[in-house]
């Protein structure tokens, strides 16, 4: 009962969550690289709950769905990378520390217009020891804002890495994940006893 | 959303679970992938038709929130269909090392970066 269908090599999926403000990009960035058209997945919550799978316990609590979408990227080796974009909505908080969950990191991408919508991301990642780095969008060629403006007006620590993106392309989506699993790979390593 | 919506997509989810909460099985990560064994291959029409068109999507390893999104059903439900198939034999569960990373040594992880690294590099 143990073989699956193939007997190739198993896969194994790992997961990088993008989070930002509500409009932000989260989609566009993730459908720039997926294999995939991004996908959208629910999850059933009650407005009290703390997790997705405790709807049918009380049928009086106000039900809702969470949305989130989703693309995935088939890599060498057997690795199939996920990538999650976070509810935008603040309320659906708590669906973060599942996203989060064993992910490598995150990316937090950041509209200049409204820096405010990037704060809860930070703070979340910041608090839970995710790695994670901070992308301002440029997605209508904005470049007006030095990087270390942001860092400064987001009082973002100096050992995060920054960078600009345009999400609609590929290629900068792929030099940011590059970036970001670079970052914590050195984290990993300095974790590691001597 | 009004009430009566609310209460509108509660009954396919209710139905395909037999109204179990999945509270009782271990939470699979979103992205631990679903693997179809040939045993519920061969016998994937004894089950019923959300089970059986999860042993036919799942081939030879797709995410349980992928899973969720082409049935069009929420993560919950399909963790419990997942679970109640890998009981049975019907397919196995590839659970995510990145859902486990606190039990991968430092060193098993930093090489498992390096090897994603080279895969988005190489893209």
């Amino acid at each position: 009962m143990e073989s699956a269908a193939s007997n190739g090599p198993r896969p194994i999926p790992v997961k990088i969550v993008v989070a930002g403000g509500f409009g932000v990009g989260k989609t566009t960035f993730v459908g720039a690289i997926s294999e995939i058209e991004p996908l959208r997945s629910e999850a059933l919550i009650t407005e009290a709950s703390s997790g997705v799978d405790d709807l049918f316990e009380n049928g009086t609590k106000t039900t809702t769905t969470v949305a989130m979408d989703f693309g995935r990227i088939s890599l060498q080796n057997h690795l199939i990378l996920y990538l999650f974009g976070t509810p935008g909505q603040d309320r659906f908080h708590f669906m973060w520390h599942e996203l989060a969950r064993g992910a490598i990191g995150a990316v937090v991408l950041v509209d200049t217009r409204r820096l405010d919508a990037c704060f809860a991301a930070i703070d979340f990642f910041e608090q839970r020891d995710t790695p994670f780095m901070v992308v301002v969008n440029t997605f209508d060629g904005r470049l007006n804002h030095p990087l270390e403006d942001v860092r400064e007006a987001l009082n973002i620590s100096d050992h995060v890495p920054m960078a600009y993106c345009d999400a609609r392309v590929r290629i900068d989506v792929q030099g940011i994940l590059v970036q970001l699993v670079e970052y914590a790979l050195l984290r990993a390593l300095q974790e590691i006893p001597a | 959303m009004s009430r009566h919506a609310a209460e509108g997509r509660l009954v396919r989810p209710y139905t395909m679970t037999g109204g179990r909460t999945g509270q009782d099985i271990p939470t699979i990560a979103l992205e631990g992938l679903v693997a179809a064994t040939p045993e519920g291959l061969s016998a994937r029409h004894q089950f019923r038709w959300e089970a059986e068109r999860i042993i036919e999507l799942a081939g030879d390893g797709t995410a349980i929130i992928e899973l969720a999104a082409l049935l069009d059903v929420p993560v919950g439900v399909v963790r419990v269909v997942v679970a109640d198939l890998a009981k049975r034999g019907a397919v196995q569960i590839i659970d995510a090392p990145s859902g486990t990373v606190n039990d991968l040594d430092g060193i098993a992880y930093a090489n498992l970066l390096k090897k994603v690294l080279d895969g988005i590099r190489s893209l």
